[in-house]
């Protein structure tokens, strides 16, 4: 398959990007990454008249840490993730577990964090880990710039918030404290192929009870979920010993908020290998898994600290 | 382990290599296809006016607009008469769809991109029917029928003669079971490419293909054209697997215009449209009946196939008689029966894929050992070694109506074990099924024969050899290497034979004007008899030097020698020449033959190790070994890198690969290889191949096939294990692909054995 016709425009500037993207009415589509974009104009699903290259704008290249946030900008490419270097802290160790389950590292190396916002595929793992953290999605348009809460951004498969005149300029991901464990696992057929299921999950441990817990979901709805109903299970609740062996015990309060997140915080979507049950059984079992996979963390960070002490 | 380094290597991975696509022709068209988006339905009609209004196209047609466009003829009794009878293949939709994205219309443009901006100003107008997309569905009494008046079944066929009812009824143990070998796609790295250059009163085809000369003979009839002015030449090709042997709709709608339009016309087909349109492999519904004494005795085997044929009768019509043939496999069993049912379903058509039939039948058999073992409390491997053919009784005739050649059954099966390290994976299997917080684990065992070379009249290849004065030798032959080291290994041994340095030989094939009749590459055949061919070749030549010499020395042909590559008299002295002063001296030196071998059955054993997730049904292989005897291995380096890829072929099968179709039979494959998954680099597990060396007794050079082993064995080693590790006493429960969610329904099945939680 070959793209339809479309116009091009590598826009130097935000301000330029914008106008392009409003100026004349066309059906645009903003080019960061392309790994998604080329491949559905290659398939014509996708049919732009106009294409924004926004490759060039320097201002959009870069990462920084402001007020507690990490900044991400619009053509930072997924491999800079790989690292937990990244980012100070859980945040780094978080978007380094989940970035090596983003297809494979030729596509690391194009994509950006921002476009899959953009994108807002459901089973995109920046996506669930955005509407995990309450991460803040920061757009520029003609009547200028606007920040939008994650939980509020995604409205359903390649759905969202953003104006079609309006361009990401960045994400804004919170940092997270030192006292937070995080885990990130998914569920998928081959290394290639996206997630049946993928779980992130934070989890806060004071004095040994769980303060916070946040637990995100991906490709478990028509977009990314938080798993509220499972958090609530968790609060205050005491962490204990941690299970070892293969497979987490049916009556371990992570299994119990792994079946809360399945019934109740998700809505399956079928797909073929995928029913809507076996994807809430595969819930259930990941953000056991995961949660504990964050206890762990949490346990190593505290033995770290007090190692040093 | 390289006896010979692949010569080819340096050009296809320096990207010096040259594919159809690749070659530059001064204003060559290039076609697309308008693709039904139904599966099956009543053509009413095609219109291609605005197309041919887009800049850039230089026609559009539809059947309507080319009523002279012939259908695909099939030669070579690849299917049988009467299924193909009342059933024309059309090239282009004449009235009927039969499978989704049958081409109903056809654009050239100055380019790719201006074809498709044609093709998507094409309007068709079709009244759907209903699909049946499964053997089973279009055998159903109330089915639609694919053909007006005729029955959806095309062939039925059988091998062996029925098991009496009393041997049933006697035995000591009768199990069943019903399987489905998906339906594949053979997914080679280059999809379908052809190019057809008009050159004055002849026309060049250029082809990623198996066989030129049957393309060149096939393209000659369609087109009502003599053989001698078509030439098809195959350049580099990406791979086949089978599936480029035909000459396809496509191919004859290219070839017919480039005539009509005294241009060159090329299509290469994208990914997307390999995946809707290009040939399916496997597609059986099997049931099996398998009986034995107390001891674990074979006593009796019934297969029964119900063969998806696709939507029109070609080669996978009667590829199911090669399942039914091979149904014995490696066991004594004293009454096989094997039947079959070849179905018309709306699915483009099945054809031969890497394994073409023995995939089935091993699975099949090799699935049900697992069973019966289970049922009687035998070790796999000890029910197996009981029910082997003895190596003292080859030359064996199956119930199937096979003539076994040669075999070690069990020396395979051992080297397997031993490679495996089996009591130690027996011991941890024990250990984590002792274990509730372990994952389970199986091991699987799949002992397979193949068979190689071709079926009756098709054993044979034709080549030649000659000599030049400068010394340096040609070779020719029929075959066409889509990715089997022809180019390293032909000239190898041809240079062994007659004694001269390899980069001395020059290997030419894949072109009907250089080799005027040749059979091409395909069930493995490319060492055992093109190979053959060639040793046989390179004698003839050896001879008529001897001839030429004694002839100009006045001796006796016995007093002159052959070696290092020249003559000389055998009592010494000064008589000797070298091969180019031969020719010098008494003109060119060419031999040709044709040289015929017969069937071979390589063998071999596979043995898998799988733990299972039961809470997510994930399957992970940690190991796998694959013991092949493929007779005498000329070049290890290409035997190694067959049986791999093979091998992770059969992986493929096993785990990964199946197409799903949604509720009016188009399959859900909108975005390619996301929808059917190919095992990556990422899901092979460590891979062990081994060889044990029974050589071919039907050639000196003892060479059998070796390229489709690996997806013969590997599939059912596979399955057994995840059935070993879950005790799954149903094996209807394991259908391949083995899916995460099938898998964990089947973990979870009541009644499936003890010990799984």
């Amino acid at each position: 398959m070959k793209p339809a016709p479309f116009d091009y425009v590598a826009a130097r500037t935000v301000a330029e990007a914008v106008e392009a993207l409003g100026g004349t009415g066309h059906k645009a589509q903003v080019l960061a990454g392309g790994q998604s974009l080329i491949l559905e104009m290659r398939l014509q699903r996708v049919r732009p008249d106009l294409v924004v290259d926004i490759n060039r704008i320097r201002e959009l290249g870069g990462m920084s840490i402001e007020d507690g946030d990490l900044r991400v900008g619009a053509l930072v490419r997924h491999t800079a993730f790989e690292s937990a270097e990244v980012a100070p802290g859980p945040l780094g160790t978080l978007l380094s577990r989940a970035v090596v389950n983003i297809a494979h590292p030729p596509i690391r190396s194009r994509g950006t964090m921002v476009g899959s916002f953009g994108w807002a595929h459901p089973a995109s793992e920046w996506c669930a880990i955005g509407v995990t953290l309450e991460a803040v999605v920061e757009m520029t348009g003609p009547d200028g710039t606007r920040s939008v809460a994650a939980g509020d951004y995604f409205l359903g498969p390649h759905r969202s918030e953003r104006r079609p005149m309006e361009l990401i300029t960045s994400v804004r991901l919170p940092l997270l404290r030192e006292d937070t464990g995080v885990g990130f696992l998914e569920h998928r057929r081959t290394g290639f192929c996206f997630a049946q299921v993928a779980v992130a999950a934070t989890l806060t441990v004071t004095d040994g009870a769980i303060s916070g817990a946040r637990i995100g979901l991906a490709n478990c709805a028509d977009r990314p979920v938080r798993a509220r109903a499972a958090e609530r299970s968790l609060a205050g609740a005491d962490i204990g010993p941690l299970p070892e062996g293969a497979r987490l015990p049916d009556d371990h309060l992570f299994a119990h908020a792994g079946r809360i997140a399945a019934q109740e915080d998700a809505a399956p979507v079928a797909e073929p290998y995928a029913d809507v049950e076996y994807k809430r059984q595969v819930i259930a079992v990941l953000v056991g898994r995961t949660l504990l996979e964050a206890a762990a963390d949490q346990r190593a960070r505290l033995a770290v600290r007090e190692g040093r002490r | 382990m390289a006896r010979w380094a692949r010569r080819e290597d340096a050009r296809l991975l320096t990207g010096k290599g040259r594919y159809v696509a690749d070659i530059d022709v001064p204003g060559c068209l290039e076609a697309a296809f308008v693709r039904s988006r139904v599966a099956h339905g009543r053509l009413r009609a095609v219109d291609c006016t605005a197309a041919r209004d887009v800049p850039g196209v230089l026609g559009a047609w539809s059947a309507t607009d080319l009523p002279d466009l012939p259908p695909v003829a099939i030669l070579d009794r690849l299917s049988k008469d009467d299924a193909v009878a009342g059933r024309e293949w059309p090239a282009l939709v004449k009235d009927r769809v039969r499978y989704p994205g049958e081409a109903l219309a056809v654009v050239v443009g100055e380019d790719r991109y201006r074809a498709e901006d044609g093709v998507a100003e094409v309007n068709a107008t079709i009244d759907p029917l209903p699909a049946v997309v499964t053997p089973s569905a279009a055998l159903r009494d109330d089915s639609v029928r694919l053909f007006d008046g005729l029955s959806n079944i095309a062939l039925r066929g059988e091998a062996g003669t029925p098991v009496d009812p009393s041997v049933w009824q006697d035995a000591a143990v009768v199990v069943e079971a019903a399987y489905r070998q998906q339906l594949l796609m053979p997914s080679p790295m280059e999809c379908r490419t052809i190019l057809a250059v008009p050159e004055g009163d002849r026309l060049t085809v250029w082809a990623g293909h198996q066989m030129p000369h049957r393309l060149a003979r096939s393209l000659a009839a369609s087109l009502r054209r003599p053989a001698d002015r078509i030439r098809v030449v195959v350049p580099d090709t990406g791979g086949a697997f089978g599936s480029k042997s035909a000459m396809f709709p496509e191919y004859l709608v290219v070839a017919y215009l480039a005539l009509r339009l005294g241009r060159p016309v090329r299509w290469i087909e994208d990914r997307l449209e390999s995946m809707l349109v290009a040939t399916r492999g496997r597609g059986q519904e099997q049931t099996v009946r398998l009986a034995a004494d107390t001891e674990g005795r074979l006593l009796a085997y019934e297969l029964t196939i119900d063969a998806d044929a696709g939507a029109y009768p070609h080669l996978g019509v009667t590829l199911p008689m090669i399942t039914a043939s091979m149904a014995t496999g490696a066991y004594t069993t004293p009454h096989v029966h094997a039947t079959v049912r070849s179905v018309l379903t709306n699915t483009m058509v099945t054809y031969p894929y890497r394994g073409a039939g023995r995939p089935e039948a091993t699975t099949a058999i090799e699935r049900t050992m697992d069973l019966l073992g289970r049922r009687l409390g035998i070790d796999p491997v000890e029910l197996r070694r009981r029910n082997f053919i003895p190596s003292d009784a080859f030359p064996y005739e199956t119930p199937t109506g096979r003539r076994y050649d040669s075999g070690n059954y069990s020396a395979a099966l051992d080297l397997a074990l031993r490679t495996l390290g089996y009591e130690k994976w027996r011991a941890e299997r024990s250990r984590r099924h002792d274990d509730p917080d372990a994952l389970p684990l199986g091991i699987g065992v799949s002992c397979y024969v193949e068979r190689s070379g071709g079926e009756a009249g098709l054993l044979h290849e034709f080549g030649s050899v000659e000599a030049h004065e400068d010394g340096t030798v040609t070779a020719r032959c029929g075959a066409a290497s889509s990715g089997q080291s022809h180019e390293t290994l032909f000239p190898a041994l041809v240079a062994e034979a007659l004694g001269v340095p390899e980069t001395h030989v020059r290997l030419i094939e894949g072109d009907t004007d250089e080799q005027p009749e040749g059979v091409g590459s395909f069930a493995s055949r490319s060492a055992q008899v093109a190979g053959a061919m060639f040793q046989h070749a390179a004698g003839l030549l050896v001879q008529e030097a001897r001839e030429r010499a004694a002839e100009s020395w006045g001796l006796p042909v016995d007093e002159v020698d052959w070696a290092d590559g020249g003559v000389h008299a055998a009592s010494g002295g000064p008589a000797a020449t070298s091969l180019g002063d031969l020719v010098k001296a008494t003109g060119p030196l060419r031999v040709e033959d044709r040289y015929e071998t017969s069937v071979a059955f390589p063998f071999g054993a596979h043995v898998a190790v799988a733990e299972v997730d039961p809470d997510l049904g994930t399957v992970n292989v940690l190991r796998l070994v694959a013991v092949e005897d493929c007779g005498v291995v000329l070049s290890p380096a290409t035997v190694h890198g067959q049986t791999l890829g093979s091998t992770v072929q059969g992986i493929g099968q096993a785990l990964y690969e199946g197409i799903t179709f949604d509720d009016v039979g188009v399959p859900c494959l909108a975005s390619g290889f996301l929808d059917y998954l190919l095992p990556t680099f990422a899901e092979i597990p460590p891979v062990d191949i081994r060889h044990t060396r029974t050589p071919n007794p039907g050639t000196p050079l003892g060479a059998k096939g070796a390229g489709e082993s690996g997806c013969i064995g590997a599939p059912a080693a596979i399955v057994n294990a995840v059935a070993d590790a879950l005790r799954i006493a149903d094996p209807g429960l394991l259908q391949t692909p083995l899916t995460p969610d099938i898998v964990w329904r089947a973990a979870r099945a009541p009644g499936h054995g003890e010990g799984v939680r």
